[in-house]
């Protein structure tokens, strides 16, 4: 007895996109080393990424030659603290500090000269050097830049010692509130771009992978005698790559929740349907690449060609306020851009549909003029 | 006597739990052509390998000249010794490079002295005819000059010992008579030895001894003529009124009955002419025969008679077609042009692929297009198909363009390309329903249509297989299931038999055969094979882009032999030199073919006889034996070619 | 070790890298693109923000203040909204990443001497950004502040202007950037990228290079061949190598040229460094071709084992001395790291052997380590 249901016939067209599709899946979950870099781009990377990537100064290693020895100066030194800061060692000759900076052991040194207690308490402003390795910059102003709040602060609390409290002083004091990720957790903000970029990726590479391998193979020309449209032959791919894709997602976003304790303020439903979109529009450029290349190797090297400007003018790290007009422009067409601000919206300002959708439209149509290229290019080549 | 060039002894070798070589023992003397045949994953390439040095094996001994072979330093001091070729086309050469450059390479490696290399690249270049593109980067070349460079990259280090996996595979007569031709002199001018596996039994006639291979033993070994006695029997050929009728009633006796063009082609087991032919009269007993002839069986007679003695009892008949579905085209009525090329032409760059070529296909024959690498047979066939758009000229099927055609006709057509386009990573049943979803073949109509395509290509047992594990052969039959799937009333195959062994090429014949003749299926098929050209209804010869013969495959050989006349056999102690007296003589055509020279002439017997063997005695040469016998499908091919070949030349001199 | 060979397997192989286009732009076009677009791109000094003020207050104090972010180059001003909750829809539509909310009586507090708050909302979705936009806000109010306090001080005591700032800022932090002067982030960057740039692309080319050959069948003309393995290995890794070379050399001037990044040390000694981190980085390429057997997982292996150890562990984003012990470890481990020391102490440190010959060996070790090991694991005689 067969089941009623198996004598459901669908309409031809839907058969064959849904065998078709099958198929994609069929081999994909037969290419283990593939599955496994799936897996691993999912999981593991998006680890290591949130696990490793910091973004604040953390143990900046401090070398203190300490001239005056007192309990000043020891009240400064202890100011400079972890989590921030770290000592790396104190000094008995200032030099010793240099080599130590020259032999990159440590970032800072802190010189503090002899009369230090003896000109504070002489209200006699006194100057302490501090020496920055500033051959990695950015890391070398921000312990700059916390070094001298410190020591204003120090400074301040020395010479407010029997004056009038600071609410009696004209003192402007900050009161910051940083919305959805209040104490700055990098692992609540780096694995989720690293998921945009591993899912970028892999909607342009495996689509790309597994056209040229029906090249590779010489399947291509069975199907092309049969009678399969262009777009019969793509699309499956694109589906059957684009659920994959999900699925993957769906782990990362498992990570995220309970390996990083990051919140998910918006709506999954929303970031399925968006991350969809974008992936089956990114596919487009990945058929394109399809269209240029003739093996599996090629892919590879193009695919990393591409993916490096196409992360950088995402504006994850370098936003698109701070660059040049051209490259700003160059970071308006890039439908990366848009997937981020969508998806941080979603994860972490939870906002929904509402205030996203014109981020939304822009990337959509992006899209669509990236994947109708790539569908052209590709019936342009099988003709 | 010196050392034996190669022994062999127990040798085994494992990948995992697969034995591929169980226990082969195998001597080789020097001088001596030995050939290893065998059916597709008998072992013969591990064998080889192993051999060569250049893979590790688990149990037994290899000595090359006395050296072991058993660790990778022993391997190292035998390999100076050792010219190895692996099995594909151009497998240990580099595309991008070019003939000299691919030469200098191997040259280099090998630390072969400058003035040596010089003169025996010269002499290399000239005798396989590819001084002239020397510039030219190898993945330019045609499958035979990519061999025959193969060879010469192979031979530049003057080896004791050549090892030669399947070097003619997917490579056309007239190349490989050339390789052979090389092969033979440089054994006999410089006492080479040589183990060389073949996918062409017609070709192990060429060889001193044959060793026969199967699931990694050998099963038998001896001259060529020692294992043609091991199975007594007569080849009859029968042409009847009603060859399916016949076909049906002479298989029930004997299973190993063909049909062969307009013939039936029986086995029958005894040597004894006149008592095979009144059997097959016999079984036949009111059917009308038309014609019988007699002939001595071929070593690929002996060779499925061994293998299917060894392996599971094939099916002797084929299933008949399950009634078509309503999706399915209507048949054509038999007759009905099928199939036609008018003045087809193609043209890549410079490049006149395909040159005005016509001919037309009606529905229910098997038409053979035949032709040497490069000669345009493929790229006809992906124009009627409508992959390739044609620059002038109309291609038709069931009276459509191809390249304009909608889904509706390209449901008419079944296409089977070079590589069996088949999805590795899928098993069969899954490959076959993709392809049945693709053609619309609806799920209710798959359930009688797949168990018909399983059981016709007898892979009902391995459904389930992963496409990447199976043999060649089976590979080859399941992409024709795939061709199969949706009934289609047209069959384009391309080389479908290239690689396949004996057997499976006999299964796949018998299919297409059937379809042809009970479904009217109109197949258009190219091979490399001389004797499946013999099986089609009738033939057209390619040759650079253009059709140069059309005719029945009898047809064929009575036109030349009206033309040359009918083919001497010449057994002689020095072939080579006997060869090249004759060809200097009277018969330009005279040829090497393993330790024979052959020749045609229109004169009778008698005189021919007398003129050969006054020519060499002349020069102090012996003749032990003459044989006369109608020329094959090859000397057809071949001497077709050289025709248009000369023909050219001459055109182009001033 | 027959150098006849040696050097037909090296022509060969340089004979093919030429006719393979696809090769040639990957191998020359693509580390110069690459170094230029994360040179230009990679710059992390974030500019530019966009914000609006909330001046509930609305008094010439008010605006003065304001003035301060609106004239400074961090910050991109996109004008007044009337609350906060306007504010707030603009940073959920991420139109803005930050507002200033100045409070009602802002000025007349200051003028009264008495202390004010000033609101910050932020948009905290990007840490990176949040952490650097916080820092701006903080300086300017301590700016302002310390004016303010100088102001205040100096009339309530009677005192001159100068002896209230020295009263109130007792300690003053001389901050001195070393080999960076101006900390410029492009000054940081660029010569890392070299280490990136040379990390990406050699690996793999070699892996893909000799799996081709495995993948091709050609490989057994070597198994086949007297060549010894020592000899297939080198002459074939040699002309990548090479490439690396002058890649390295091609780097190096965009680096000086266009970007104008100084370079201090002993040119000699950063070549030959450069070479032992090339054999590191081919050596790598040589290991991953030998576990794997087709190009595809030659590419996403030589990806998994080389980007990410480089990103992670080379102290581009975490300085070595900043590291936790484990991550330490790996970092000794990555030949990036020892490389990262070398460009940072030949281009901005205006060291050379006598400083960095540690990492020199280190890096040379390695690499012939890895020849070493390739050399044992590489067969003429495979079980299949």
């Amino acid at each position: 007895m067969t089941p009623p249901w198996s004598r459901l016939e669908l309409p031809p067209f839907l058969e064959r996109l849904r065998v078709l599709t099958v198929k994609e899946l069929l081999q994909l979950g037969r290419d283990v080393g593939l599955i496994a870099f799936i897996a691993y781009a999912f999981t593991g990377d998006i680890y290591v990424a949130g696990s490793g990537m910091q973004m604040q100064l953390r143990n900046a290693t401090i070398a203190i030659y300490d001239g005056d020895d007192s309990a000043a100066s020891r009240e400064l030194i202890g100011r400079f603290h972890p989590p921030e800061f770290r000592i790396q060692a104190l000094l008995s000759d200032a030099q010793d500090g240099l080599r130590l900076l020259d032999q990159g052991r440590t970032m800072i040194m802190l010189d503090i000269p002899s009369q230090f207690e003896r000109d504070l308490s002489a209200r006699q402003q006194t100057a302490v050097q501090l020496q920055v390795d500033a051959s990695n910059s950015v890391i070398g102003t921000w312990a700059a830049a916390y070094a001298t709040q410190i020591a204003a602060t120090f400074g301040t609390d020395h010479a407010m010692g029997g004056m009038p409290t600071e609410a009696a002083m004209p003192i402007i004091a900050s009161h910051h509130r940083i919305w959805f990720n209040p104490n700055s957790m990098d692992e609540w903000f780096v694995p989720i771009i690293e998921m945009m970029n591993i899912v970028t990726m892999l909607s342009i590479m495996l689509p790309a992978a597994a056209m040229v391998r029906e090249k590779e193979r010489g399947t291509i020309e069975q199907l092309l005698v049969s009678p399969l449209t262009p777009i019969q032959i793509m699309l499956p791919k694109v589906l059957a790559m684009a659920l994959v894709i999900l699925l993957g997602i769906t782990s990362s976003i498992v990570m995220l929740r309970y390996v990083f304790a990051a919140p998910i303020r918006g709506s999954l439903p929303l970031f399925y349907a968006v991350s969809l979109v974008y992936v089956i529009t990114t596919s487009g450029l990945g058929l394109a690449i399809a269209t240029l290349v003739n093996n599996l190797a090629q892919v590879g090297m193009a695919v990393i060609l591409a993916l490096a400007p196409i992360m950088l003018l995402s504006g994850t790290w370098v936003p698109a306020e701070g660059m040049p007009p051209g490259i700003r422009w160059l970071m308006y067409i890039s439908p990366l851009h848009y997937y981020v601000e969508i998806t941080l919206g979603i994860f972490l300002r939870g906002t929904g549909l509402d205030m996203l959708w014109n981020h939304l439209l822009i990337m959509t149509l992006l899209g669509l003029v990236m994947f109708t290229i790539g569908l052209l290019r590709f019936r342009a080549q099988l003709r | 006597m010196t050392a034996a060039a190669l022994v062999v002894k127990q040798l085994v070798k494992r990948y995992g739990n697969l034995t591929a070589v169980a226990g082969v023992d195998l001597e080789i003397h020097p001088g001596e052509l030995m050939g290893l045949i065998g059916p597709d994953g008998a072992g013969k390439s591990s064998l080889m390998k192993a051999i060569a040095g250049v893979m590790s094996y688990d149990q037994g001994s290899i000595h090359i000249r006395g050296h072991s072979v058993s660790t990778e330093r022993e391997a190292e001091v035998v390999k100076p010794m050792v010219g190895f070729m692996p099995q594909g086309l151009g497998q240990n050469l580099y595309p991008d490079l070019s003939i000299e450059e691919n030469i200098d390479f191997v040259a280099n490696l090998r630390l072969v002295p400058a003035e040596a290399m010089a003169q025996r690249k010269e002499r290399l270049l000239r005798m396989t005819r590819l001084d002239a593109f020397t510039k030219r980067p190898m993945k330019n070349l045609s499958g035979g000059m990519k061999q025959k460079l193969g060879l010469i990259c192979t031979l530049l280090h003057e080896p004791a010992l050549i090892i030669l996996d399947e070097p003619t595979t997917g490579v056309d007569p007239v190349s490989r008579r050339d390789f052979w031709t090389i092969l033979s002199e440089l054994l006999v001018q410089r006492g080479i030895s040589a183990l060389v596996s073949s996918a062409y039994l017609d070709e192990a006639s060429r060889f001193d001894r044959v060793a026969l291979m199967h699931q990694g033993a050998i099963l038998v070994q001896g001259k060529p003529q020692e294992l043609l006695q091991l199975v007594p029997a007569t080849v009859v050929h029968v042409r009847l009124a009603d060859q399916m009728a016949g076909l049906a009633q002479l298989r029930t006796h004997f299973p190993k009955t063909l049909g062969f063009g307009e013939w039936i082609r029986i086995l029958v087991p005894t040597a004894d002419r006149q008592q095979a032919s009144e059997r097959v009269r016999q079984i036949l007993g009111e059917l009308p025969c038309q014609e019988l002839l007699c002939e001595a069986p071929e070593l690929e007679d002996v060779v499925v008679e061994r293998l299917s003695a060894d392996q599971h009892e094939t099916a002797a008949t084929i299933p008949r077609a399950p009634p078509r579905h309503h999706a399915a085209p209507a048949p054509l009525a038999r007759g009905a042009l099928a199939i036609e090329a008018q003045a087809l032409s193609k043209t890549f760059g410079a490049f006149r692929a395909v040159d005005h070529v016509s001919f037309r296909i009606p529905q229910g024959e098997i038409f053979g297009l035949l032709g040497a690498n490069g000669a345009g047979k493929t790229t006809v066939i992906k124009m009627l198909t409508g992959i390739l758009r044609p620059n002038s000229g109309d291609g038709q099927v069931a009276g459509v363009d191809m390249s304009h055609s909608g889904p509706m006709i390209r449901q008419r057509i079944g296409y089977m390309s070079q590589s069996f386009s088949l999805y590795f990573d899928l098993t069969v049943e899954e490959n076959l329903k993709l392809y049945a979803a693709i053609y619309g073949v609806s799920r209710h109509e798959q359930r009688s249509r797949l168990p018909w395509i399983l059981a016709v290509t007898e892979l009902t047992a391995r459904r389930s297989a992963l496409v990447a594990t199976l043999p060649m052969g089976v590979r080859q039959r399941l992409a024709l299931g795939c061709a199969l799937i949706h009934a289609p009333p047209i069959l384009f195959l391309d080389e479908p038999t290239s690689g396949v062994d004996p057997l499976g090429r006999r299964r796949f014949w018998d299919i297409l055969f059937q379809l042809a003749r009970q479904e009217g299926v109109a197949m258009l098929i190219t091979t490399h094979y001389m004797t499946e050209a013999e099986y089609c209804d009738h033939l057209a010869l390619m040759h650079a882009g253009a059709v140069i013969a059309d005719d029945s495959p009898l047809g064929m050989k009575q036109t030349l032999v009206a033309r040359l006349g009918h083919v001497f056999e010449v057994e002689t102690q020095d072939p080579y030199r006997a060869q090249q007296l004759l060809q200097q003589s009277d018969f330009p055509h005279a040829h090497l073919h393993g330790r024979r020279v052959r020749l045609f002439s229109q004169d009778e017997t008698a005189i021919v006889e007398r003129r050969i063997m006054a020519r060499l005695a002349s020069q102090g040469l012996g003749v032990p034996g003459i044989s006369r016998s109608i020329p094959t499908m090859e000397d057809v091919f071949i001497e077709n070619v050289l025709e248009m070949e000369r023909r050219g030349r001459m055109a182009a001199a001033p | 070790m027959n150098l006849k060979r040696l050097e037909a397997t090296a022509a060969k192989e340089i004979r093919e890298m030429l006719r393979d286009r696809f090769f040639l732009i990957l191998a020359f076009v693509s580390p110069p693109v690459m170094m230029v677009i994360f040179g230009y791109g990679m710059n992390l000094d974030v500019e530019n923000i966009p914000f609006v003020i909330v001046d509930y207050d609305n008094t010439p104090q008010s605006r003065e203040y304001a003035s301060h972010y609106t004239h400074s180059r961090y910050f991109h001003f996109l004008g007044y909204v009337k609350d906060q909750r306007e504010a707030q829809q603009l940073i959920l539509r991420a139109r803005i990443r930050v507002a200033i909310v100045i409070p009602e009586h802002f000025g007349r507090r200051l003028a009264q001497g008495r202390s004010t708050a000033i609101q910050t909302l932020m948009d905290g979705a990007n840490p990176l950004r949040a952490n650097m936009t916080k820092s701006y806000i903080i300086a300017i109010n301590s700016q302002v502040s310390l004016q303010q306090v100088t102001d205040f001080m100096a009339t309530v005591r009677g005192i001159p202007r100068r002896e209230a700032e020295t009263m109130l800022q007792p300690v003053r932090l001389e901050v001195r950037y070393l080999y960076n002067q101006g900390a410029k982030s492009r000054w940081s960057m660029v010569p890392k990228m070299i280490m990136m740039v040379l990390m990406m692309a050699p690996p793999f080319l070699t892996a893909v290079a000799v799996v081709r050959e495995k993948e091709r069948g050609s490989i057994l003309n070597i198994y086949s061949s007297t060549v010894t393995k020592a000899e297939f290995l080198i002459g074939k890794l040699s002309p990548y190598a090479a490439v690396t070379a002058i890649n390295g050399l091609v780097l190096w001037a965009l680096a000086t040229q266009l970007f104008a990044v100084p370079f201090k040390g002993s040119f000699l000694f950063f070549v030959l460094a450069t070479m032992a981190y090339t054999s590191c980085t081919t050596g790598i390429g040589l290991l991953v071709s030998l576990f794997v057997s087709t190009q595809a997982a030659a590419i996403v292996v030589t990806m998994i084992v080389t980007l990410i150890p480089a990103m992670l562990y080379s102290g581009i984003i975490i300085p070595l001395s900043s590291m936790g012990p484990v991550p330490r470890f790996l970092a000794l481990l990555t030949p990036a790291m020892h490389y990262t020391q070398i460009v940072d102490g030949t281009f901005l440190k205006g060291q050379g052997l006598l400083e960095l010959w540690r990492p020199l060996v280190v890096l040379a070790g390695y690499g012939m380590a890895l020849f070493v090991i390739g050399h044992r694991l590489f067969t003429k005689r495979p079980r299949a």
